[in-house]
């Protein structure tokens, strides 16, 4: 309920508008059938009903309609890419049901791409692939970091760079204070009244990375409570929804 | 290589009869590493690894020395590597670097500095073998007196090594602290310091960390004396992968306190988790037990220490839970709830320890009582006696009356043993608890005055791998494990009993280095 609300706030046109005869046939869990690949026939009738207020009409009933204009960032260049996000979001659990192949060309191992476009995202093998579909789906939906960045339309490359992220990818701080910097004004922010000492953004441990309490893919924790246990202190993206 | 079926090393039970013969008709070929054979192998019945393991089958990649665990063994051992030209990485599981050692108080204890603030204060005369003697003592003569040596040898050294290549500062005092007959014990304010300057030093040569990478395993073919480590297998988020070493693997990962079964197996009046513990969550043994694994001895597991004047409540060792034990020789005053004196303040740790926990639970917490101007002799900053304050950890009072009631001790009684102690060091004797007075303690008769809670928390295992001079690791028949060295808390026989406090640090930095040298050597 928790994650509806936000995404109801952040992405209300794509939970609505591309998802609405999955929504009304049943609680948005399922698609009657997989559509055949690059193709959306099988749910949109026609686009008409499912574009955002303002956009200019769509011909033809597969994806080219949409990647002609919203071409793949394949070089990761676009600073946010709200389209990417609600795409994305719209078609995967827990609001759709589509394989990423519905969309995608993948050549285990070789190639990642766009159907009906040049060009690769990167070579993910099979176990890859399994790994960015559970990342995927934590991100579309999980309470974690992940997904508080997906309601805030923010997708995989944002965070982690050109290229699909591989097995052991992680954010570097300065990934992070890109947007969140920096460091400084973070721990002003988080500075406690009392005791200025006990704050988690000026740590004796020194320079430690923002991934050691902000977990990308998993519960955030509060390092610091692993021995002051009686800080009380609080983290986003901490419960599973 | 190949191993005929009979004569492979096969898991062997956990307390197992695995022989000298079964152990050394392990697979014969040495040196034709990572290409079949079986690895040598004791494990637990059922874990993963107590399984008939295969050696790798390819390494991922090759290091000239890996080091485990980035506190101050690590670092000296990494940095000493580097400069001795291999390339040196740091393996370290937690999210961050340091260890205990990042957490720890900062005490240092070498007989002299480059600043030689022992002689500029007066303080009395001091040297290595003194030191040594000392270590032996406090430690009732079980340590290794070879190992105590080399401690006591090096620790100036490795002192001046921090300050002058690594950038420490440390503070312009020496103190005295219980279980030393001499003022030695230099102080940083917090172990980092030392730490940060290691780890300067390494990197600066060329040494890299890797953060969040367990390790899992230790890779040997077979006990034959002649038959060295050949790599680790580690764990890095959900990547399994094998390193192979190329000139050494140092382990330099620490001491086992937070290990519940491990102390509990060992010293089973500390088992359970209802102890306290100073320790960071990553304190645990499977290194050792890795180590065992492949042949290692070990020795003195069951001398646990308690750190006598952790927070009652949380059992973290602070700032101010630091100041009973640097201040012995500026003339504290520990006391009772009754506020009575019960101990020499400049006795041992584990007998402070024991003389509180033989007060029953009821006598939790006990006190030290100080006055404002031994602050900064005592190697604390004013700031750092106001945060206490503000947190709680610290009572004031412009009168021992006062401090007494706001810590909640029986006034008359308090001010009473604090006027008898005043005279005990005017008198330069101790008829109560013989503790030998010294010009350096200070009476207390001109406020403020301060109070601080204490009580034990599990702090420092003595025991673990044995090691000789060299800081190699001997195997359990009594030869030297080609390629395996081990440095810092995970080694046994250095401290013997009760390791003194202020020794843990050059013991880390000292080895660390003596490693890391050979190592370098291949
Ligand atoms: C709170 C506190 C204060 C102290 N104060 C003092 C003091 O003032 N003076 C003094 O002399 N001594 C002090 N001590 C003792 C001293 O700090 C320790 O003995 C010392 O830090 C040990 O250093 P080390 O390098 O051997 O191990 P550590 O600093 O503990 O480092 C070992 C590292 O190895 C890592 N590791 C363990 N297993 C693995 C694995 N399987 N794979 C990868 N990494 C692994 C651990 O996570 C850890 O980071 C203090 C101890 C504590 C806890």
């Amino acid at each position: 309920m928790f994650v509806m609300k936000r995404v109801v706030v952040i992405a209300i046109a794509a939970a609505v508008l591309f998802c609405l005869p999955l929504l009304t046939a049943g609680g948005g869990t399922a698609l009657a059938a997989p559509s055949p690949k690059g193709s959306c026939k099988g749910c949109h009738a026609d686009f008409a009903s499912v574009l955002p207020k303002g956009h200019p009409a769509v011909k033809g009933t597969g994806l080219a309609a949409c990647s002609s204009c919203h071409a793949p960032d394949l070089a990761a260049k676009k600073p946010e890419n709200a389209y990417s996000v609600r795409m994305h979001r719209a078609h995967i659990p827990p609001k759709g049901k589509l394989e990423c192949t519905a969309c995608h060309s993948w050549v285990p191992g070789k190639s990642f791409g766009l159907i009906g476009r040049k060009g690769s995202f990167g070579k993910p093998d099979k176990e890859q692939m399994e790994l960015l579909k559970e990342i995927f789906a934590s991100w579309a939906s999980s309470g974690y970091t992940d997904s508080l960045h997906a309601e805030a339309g923010i997708a995989c490359s944002q965070c982690h760079g050109k290229g699909l992220p591989t097995f052991d990818d992680t954010v570097e701080n300065a990934g992070c204070l890109k947007c969140h910097g920096p460091m400084e004004e973070l721990a002003k922010k988080t500075e406690p009244k009392e005791f200025k000492d006990r704050n988690p953004h000026k740590s004796h441990l020194g320079d430690i990375a923002c991934t050691v309490c902000h977990k990308g893919h998993m519960e955030s924790k509060v390092y610091c409570l692993d021995c002051h246990k009686q800080f009380g202190m609080k983290i986003q993206g901490a419960a599973k929804k | 290589m190949k191993g005929n079926d009979q004569d492979e090393v096969k898991a062997g039970n956990a307390g197992g009869n695995v022989g000298r013969r079964s152990f050394l008709k392990g697979a014969l070929a040495v040196g034709a590493v990572a290409t079949g054979g079986f690895a040598l192998n004791m494990a637990v019945p059922g874990l993963a690894e107590a399984a008939k393991r295969p050696l790798p089958k390819k390494w991922d990649e090759t290091i000239d020395v890996v080091v485990i665990g980035s506190g101050f063994a690590g670092w000296s051992a990494a940095a000493q590597a580097a400069i001795g030209g291999a390339k040196a990485v740091v393996i370290e599981k937690m999210p961050t670097y340091g260890g205990n050692s990042i957490i720890n108080g900062g005490v240092y204890a070498s007989y002299d500095d480059k600043f030689h603030y022992r002689q500029k204060m007066g303080l009395g005369d001091d040297s290595p073998e003194l030191h040594m003697q000392d270590t032996l003592k406090g430690g009732d003569f079980f340590s290794i007196p070879a190992l105590a040596k080399v401690l006591a040898e090096g620790a100036t050294d490795g002192l001046n090594w921090m300050i002058d290549d690594g950038g420490a500062v440390i503070r312009p005092t020496v103190v005295r602290a219980g279980g030393h007959s001499a003022y030695r014990t230099h102080a940083a304010g917090i172990g980092k310091v030392y730490v940060d300057a290691l780890k300067r030093i390494a990197e600066k040569n060329g040494a890299q960390i890797r953060l969040n990478t367990a390790v899992t395993w230790i890779w040997r073919a077979d006990a034959d004396p002649k038959s060295p480590v050949l790599g680790v297998e580690v764990k890095s988020g959900r990547k399994i992968s094998n390193i192979k070493v190329g000139k050494g693997l140092i382990l330099a990962s620490g001491g086992f306190s937070r290990d519940v079964k491990m102390r509990g197996d060992h010293y089973p009046f500390l088992s359970g988790e209802n102890w306290n513990c100073t320790n960071h969550p990553g304190a645990t043994g499977e290194m050792i037990r890795f180590a065992q694994s492949v042949g290692a001895d070990t020795l003195q597991m069951n001398y646990i220490q308690l750190y006598p004047y952790a927070d009652p409540e949380t059992g973290i060792l602070d700032t101010p839970a630091l100041i009973p034990f640097n201040g012995p020789g500026n003339g504290i005053v520990y006391v009772t709830k009754q506020g009575k004196r019960f101990i020499s303040e400049l006795a041992r740790r584990d007998h402070v320890s024991f003389a509180q926990i033989g007060l029953g639970p009821q006598g939790k917490p006990t006190y030290t009582i100080f006055g404002d101007d031994m602050v900064e002799k005592m190697g604390f900053t004013k700031g750092e006696i106001e945060a206490g304050l503000k947190k709680g950890r610290l009572v004031v009072g412009n009168t021992i009356a006062e401090v007494a009631q706001k810590a909640g001790l029986p006034q008359d009684a308090l001010v009473e043993t604090i006027d008898k102690h005043n005279k005990y060091l005017a008198e330069g004797k101790d008829p109560e608890f013989n503790k030998p007075i010294t010009k350096a303690m200070l009476p207390m008769t001109k406020g403020p005055f301060y109070a601080v809670a204490q009580w034990p928390a599990i702090h420092h295992t003595m025991g673990g791998l044995r090691i000789n001079e060299h800081a190699q690791v001997i195997d359990i028949f009594g030869e030297v494990i080609p390629k395996l060295y081990a440095a810092g808390e995970v080694t046994g026989g250095v401290h013997g009993t009760n390791r003194l406090g202020s020794n843990a640090i050059p013991d880390c930095v000292v080895f660390g280095r003596v490693a890391g040298r050979n190592a370098a050597k291949g």
